[in-house]
């Protein structure tokens, strides 16, 4: 038998009072371990959404014309950009983006994806909209002219709540809002223009004017409006993480007259800087009920302590030396820290698929292994750092002292 | 060889000075079988304990083989109790959570942490005398499954796992019958005489003190010596 056969024969026994001991770091270590797994899924899923589809970035026309009522949706109807001038636009946008990895040093940001001129990086989707305004079912309705492969990109969380996307340009798709107000579903026949068109689908609620608005393919709309060859506004993804899309929209604004372009690189920058430091406040505030915790577990080891001076004041007796009596203190500390790290955890992972979808929605909590390690090593260092003083008290009673105590 | 000499152990109790041994002198030689007996409060744990290097003494000097043990470090002291002696307590010593067996056992995970030891080895003679001291059927029992007496019987087997050269026993049979007190007292008498194993009994008990070579006596921390039932 060794000394931590006689630490572990110890909390053996006192099953109880190690549970109730380990139960205060769990709770500590389980819920910094649910903000880590939260954040780490919440940064993850933000982190691939711009790995995959890039910043964003909005070319308008130079708004003269655009009626006051429409300009509240965010929707610019009146004024059009030539469908003509994009092969331009996409053009000043390329080297843009070339001259900006060029001044940021040309670095490597992953595989395949080399910022140096000549060099290929993902090609960005360039997503046109045509708007019209119009009256449907008696009420007065955007229809939005698009390309519905590359809006499907540049609006990747559109989904079809009821039946399908529209696949030539006779049929429709309808926002939810308005299918609702309209009793609109799939099948029906919508007069738009003086265009019969068969509804395919009801959008999935977006919480934006999309809602509200119908969408068929941009040369329907074109068609239908007599608009052949105009757009009303294109929406870039850049498909790249770490594209310089703000000097893109610098350049555009520069170069392309008629045009303004707008990055929301910045609007996505201050929201990650928000959730950083949002993550870092919660974090303190567990910091600080983990060092309560400590002082909860300091208590419970001088009270335990106390209560078994006479068996430290035996030890000594028996020949055991300070240092074996620190480290007998300390195997049983860690003994209560490993088993709280592990219950806390568990507790964590629990507790992050509740507060996860809360706060991020469609939310995927990815455990990893490494959490175990962490709350293992957080719930150790807290239970020893509490029983170090307590340990090197126990060290230092004298014999006669502790057989006092009977 | 135990030379102990002008020993002074004074308490300071709340400003009072309460002198627990005063002056004391005792020469034991290697292989004796001696007792103190003495009144409570009369000095003799006290003693046990300078003896035993448990408490510090005040003044003088406890040799031990020719070391003064109280010029030793911790570490050292802590070697010299593990190796050297065998204590029983005048109560109930054991730990609560362990096993009898392991409960004798005890002492050689202190001596060098455990590595020396050789394990089948301590738990063969842990077991060995328990069983010597009736306790066969009691291996694996708790101490709170234990009588008193039991109980007592275990800690005796404790002081003589690691083979001590000193037993220093504070009324070691003080919750035996008559019969196990008896048995005890020839199972020490046989270890004196195989082993020459030093023993220092203390108790009030003078039945028990007769049967030692040598008798002492303290009152008010001063020792006073005089030959036992049954002299050198």
């Amino acid at each position: 038998m060794k000394i931590y056969q006689v630490a572990l024969k110890e909390i053996g026994k006192r099953k109880m009072r190690t549970l109730y001991t380990s139960f205060g770091i769990a709770v500590a270590v389980s819920m910094l371990i649910s903000v880590m797994i939260t954040a780490s899924s919440g940064q993850k899923e933000v982190f691939n959404v711009i790995a995959r589809y890039g910043h964003s970035l909005t070319i308008t026309p130079v708004d003269n014309k655009t009626s006051q009522s429409l300009k509240n949706f965010g929707i610019g109807t009146g004024s059009y950009i030539p469908e003509s001038a994009l092969p331009d636009i996409l053009k000043v946008y390329q080297d843009a983006i070339v001259a900006g990895w060029e001044k940021m040093g040309a670095l490597i940001f992953q595989e395949g994806t080399i910022g140096i001129a000549g060099a290929s990086f993902p090609p960005p989707t360039f997503a046109p909209r045509l708007y019209e305004e119009t009256t449907i079912k008696g009420k007065d309705v955007i229809v939005g002219g698009v390309v519905l492969d590359k809006e499907l990109v540049a609006r990747f969380w559109w989904d079809i709540d009821n039946g399908r996307f529209m696949e030539n340009d006779k049929e429709i798709i309808v926002g939810k809002l308005f299918a609702t107000l309209t009793q609109t579903k799939p099948g029906d026949t919508l007069e738009v223009g003086n265009t019969k068109m068969t509804v395919t689908g009801v959008l999935r609620e977006t919480d934006s004017p999309d809602d509200y608005m119908v969408f068929t393919s941009l040369k329907a709309c074109q068609m239908i409006f007599n608009k052949q060859g105009k757009i009303s506004m294109i929406n870039v993804r850049a498909m790249c993480p770490k594209c310089p899309v703000g000097e893109a929209a610098v350049e555009i604004n520069k170069k392309v007259l008629g045009v303004r372009a707008t990055s929301q690189m910045e609007i996505a920058t201050a929201q990650s800087q928000i959730f950083q430091k949002t993550t870092a406040l919660i974090v303190s505030f567990v910091v600080a009920s983990l060092i309560i915790s400590c002082i909860g577990v300091f208590n419970i080891i001088m009270g335990s302590i106390h209560g078994r001076m006479r068996e430290i004041g035996l030890l000594k007796a028996l020949g055991a030396s300070k240092n074996q009596l620190v480290r007998f203190f300390l195997y049983e500390a860690v003994l209560i820290g490993v088993t709280g790290g592990i219950i806390g955890f568990a507790l964590g992972g629990a507790l992050s698929h509740i507060v996860g979808p809360i706060l991020f929605k469609d939310i995927v909590i990815q455990i990893s292994p490494r959490f175990l390690v962490i709350a293992v090593l957080l719930g150790t260092m807290a239970s020893v750092i509490a029983s170090i003083y307590p340990a090197f008290y126990a060290s230092k009673i004298r014999v006669t002292e502790a057989f006092k105590s009977l | 060889m135990i030379d102990i000499h002008d020993i002074w152990k004074i308490y300071d109790v709340g400003g009072q000075k309460i002198e627990a041994l005063k002056s004391v002198n005792l020469t034991i030689e290697k292989g004796s079988f001696i007792s103190i007996v003495g009144h409570s409060g009369s000095g003799k744990t006290t003693l046990l304990s300078v003896l035993g290097g448990l408490t510090k003494p005040s003044k003088g000097s406890v040799r031990i083989n020719g070391t003064d043990i109280w010029t030793l470090n911790d570490r050292q002291l802590s070697a010299m109790r593990n190796e050297k002696i065998g204590f029983i307590f005048q109560f109930s010593s054991l730990i609560p959570t362990l096993r009898a067996i392991d409960n004798v056992a005890l002492p050689v995970i202190y001596a060098n942490g455990g590595k020396k030891a050789n394990r089948s080895a301590v738990y063969e003679y842990a077991e060995e005398l328990l069983s010597t001291l009736g306790l066969s059927h009691k291996l694996q029992s708790f101490p709170s499954e234990l009588s008193g007496g039991q109980q007592r019987r275990v800690s005796i087997a404790r002081a003589f796992i690691n083979r001590p050269a000193i037993i220093l026993a504070d009324e070691p049979t003080g919750d035996l019958d008559t019969q196990s007190e008896e048995e005890v007292m020839e199972f020490f008498s046989r270890i004196n005489e195989q082993d020459h194993t030093t023993f220092l009994l203390v108790t009030h008990n003078l039945g028990l003190a007769r049967m030692t070579d040598k008798v002492h006596t303290m009152k008010d921390g001063m020792l006073n010596s005089n030959n036992g039932g049954n002299p050198a």
